[in-house]
């Protein structure tokens, strides 16, 4: 897999960006007044109204004539910022006097709360971004970054930004470095990576076989996965790295839909080789640590609560399939889903609030979300079939599959499901959102 | 932010370090890994001649399911019955029971599902007197349909379980 190992070489690059806090902003804030800087640029998550925030975005300005386009620039940080559901891009995107120095007047002409400003040259391969995001009613610079790289990394380099801009509007990091796994559907069945925004697609797996349920070490550094290498559905793990495979559990019948614990030390699975599929707690090394269901219900689908506390997960064993949770050290389980008689793939959100699950409406499969009561369902979906929510990292996101244009697809959108867009070039399933590269 | 940074250089050095050293890993397939269990399918005893398993392979039924359902129809029940009296002609055959489901849902609970209906027919297949350690179950989930169609033509074809003369 030639493509492959070029991205993990890519990798090992991104780590070593140059990264430079720039200097002007200490002096820029310095010459701000006391009081204003006591204010604060800070969106309101929880807060009901959900105005979404006006931000302007020029088209990134090139200190010389560049073969990267400062349109396709600032478009990566349009759309990650787009893409929270937080933020609403503002005309115009071109033509706005962007000089050395911030013109606050124009910016706020536009309407917007929040102006981000890139500049950028290149040089052969490499290039360096500057990067500031300004609060154009305070006058003042929120953040500053500059990036040094290869044009190849372009997109990761204002990914970065965006993370960082994220972090200081609204206190929690986004999400634009992140990846997701997917399995490739029609055809071999491998499962490949993209970044969150559908860019930078590569195939992990080579094996020909069947492969389901990828999901990713906390650490991102391998994938666990079910496959028939051996001509069973057992669970592997593979070194993103080595791009060695080895089996975790092999055990007779299902090895199935296997989720790591939040620290990474624990997994939970399905497993049948003691009659009906029920959830199971096994190391890293494949030993059964705990036995989490009993009975002649078919369990499958375990998703850990963030404080690994407690596991959602589906049984039929009230006749049809079921979100139920219980503690992850074994206890009494709670039936969360009452209505419909199809409610499936529980994915528990990273805040904890929430879950997102599929359920059946009206002979169709949609994405829904209700908190850990099973109480305040809402429904996201309402075009095709939807199904297989994973939240990303930051809770802003879910990632999810759609057959709406035809084809399964791997969509995301916004915790609101106001914006669903269509990600993967290529069709598949089974998504799973990487955790946060820190 | 600063200790993002220094966790990236960190995170390089080890990257670096692994891709220098490529240390071996071991295998896991100790008994700890597999559990205890019957014979893998396709590892099966090769007692039989080609041929014959062949006839054998003909002359078995396939059992068809409702939607998200493992319970045995009276229809599959005499498929299974007369599944039954032709195994017992041929002792040795040892068989994989494969089950399926159709593409509606969420494929992690087809997977349990296609184990469960497996479970089913090898249960039944047991109670008419043939010893379980002729069967082994593998289930395919709605990984494998046989009509790719999308309509309930398709479905019904597709939520079945497949009895495979191993050889």
């Amino acid at each position: 897999m030639p493509k492959f190992s070029k991205n993990y070489v890519m990798n090992i690059r991104y780590a070593n960006l140059l990264i430079i806090e720039c200097l002007i902003l200490l002096s820029l804030s310095a010459l701000l007044s006391p009081a204003l800087s006591q204010d604060k640029l800070v969106i309101e998550l929880d807060k009901p109204s959900h105005i979404k925030m006006p931000i302007v975005i020029p088209d990134f300005i090139a200190s010389e004539p560049s073969s990267v386009s400062g349109r396709d620039l600032a478009s990566v940080i349009r759309n990650d910022l787009t893409m929270t559901g937080l933020f609403q891009v503002v005309e115009p995107q071109s033509g706005l006097p962007v000089g050395d120095k911030p013109d606050f007047e124009s910016w706020s002409a536009t309407g917007a709360q929040v102006a981000i400003i890139g500049r950028f040259q290149s040089r052969g391969n490499d290039m360096q971004i500057d990067l500031r995001c300004y609060d154009v009613a305070l006058k003042r610079l929120e953040v500053g970054k500059k990036y040094t790289g290869q044009i190849s990394d372009h997109r990761r380099m204002v990914h970065m930004f965006g993370d960082r801009v994220m972090e200081k509007l609204t206190g929690t990091p986004g999400c634009f470095t992140t990846k997701i796994a997917f399995v490739a559907e029609g055809g071999a069945k491998e499962i490949y990576s993209m970044d969150y925004d559908g860019f930078n697609t590569y195939q992990v797996t080579n094996n020909r076989s069947i492969n389901m349920s990828p999901e990713w070490e906390p650490n991102g550094k391998g994938l666990i996965f079910t496959s028939y290498m051996h001509r069973n559905p057992d669970l592997w793990l593979m070194n993103l790295a080595s791009l060695q495979s080895i089996p975790i559990s092999a055990r007779p019948g299902i090895n199935a839909s296997g989720r790591y614990s939040p620290d990474g030390g624990l997994i939970a699975l399905s497993l049948s080789f003691k009659g009906s599929p029920n959830i199971f707690i096994i190391n890293t090394q494949g030993q059964i640590i705990n036995r989490l269901t009993e009975g002649r219900g078919n369990d499958i689908s375990p998703s850990w609560a963030p404080d690994g506390g407690q596991i959602a997960y589906v049984s039929d064993q009230a006749g049809t399939p079921q979100i139920y949770i219980r503690p992850s050290g074994g206890g009494r389980a709670k039936r969360l889903t009452l209505n419909g008689n199809y409610n499936t793939d529980p994915d528990w959100a990273p805040k904890g609030d929430l879950i997102a699950f599929t359920s059946r409406i009206e002979g169709k499969f949609q994405v829904c979300t209700m908190k850990t009561d099973g109480s305040d369902l809402k429904v996201l979906t309402n075009q095709g079939s939807n199904q297989d929510p994973a939240w990303s990292p930051d809770g802003r996101m879910l990632t999810f599959v759609s057959n709406r244009d035809g084809k399964k697809r791997i969509y995301i959108m916004d915790s609101r499901g106001q914006l669903q867009v269509p990600v993967s070039r290529i069709a598949g399933k089974a998504p799973a959102w990487s955790r946060h590269s820190r | 932010m600063f200790n993002k940074y220094l966790t990236f250089f960190a995170l390089a050095i080890v990257l670096i370090t692994v891709g220098c050293s490529r240390p071996v890993v071991k295998p896991n397939l100790g008994p700890g890994a597999m559990g205890p269990g019957f014979p893998r399918p396709g590892t099966g005893a090769g007692m039989i001649q080609e041929r014959e398993a062949g006839m054998l392979q003909a002359e078995l039924r396939t059992i068809y399911f409702d939607f998200d359902n493992y319970s045995l129809s009276a229809d599959a029940q005499s498929a299974l019955q007369y599944n039954a009296e032709v195994l017992k002609r041929v002792p040795n055959a040892m068989i994989v029971a494969e089950g399926h489901a159709d593409e509606r849902g969420t494929p992690e609970y087809n997977l349990a599902l296609g184990d469960r209906r497996a479970r089913s027919a090898v249960d039944f297949l047991v109670t008419l007197g043939l010893p379980p350690n002729r069967f082994s179950i593998v289930s395919y989930g709605s990984e494998l349909p046989v009509d790719p169609s999308h309509n309930e033509a398709a479905w019904a074809k597709n939520r079945r379980v497949y009895l495979r003369v191993s050889q």
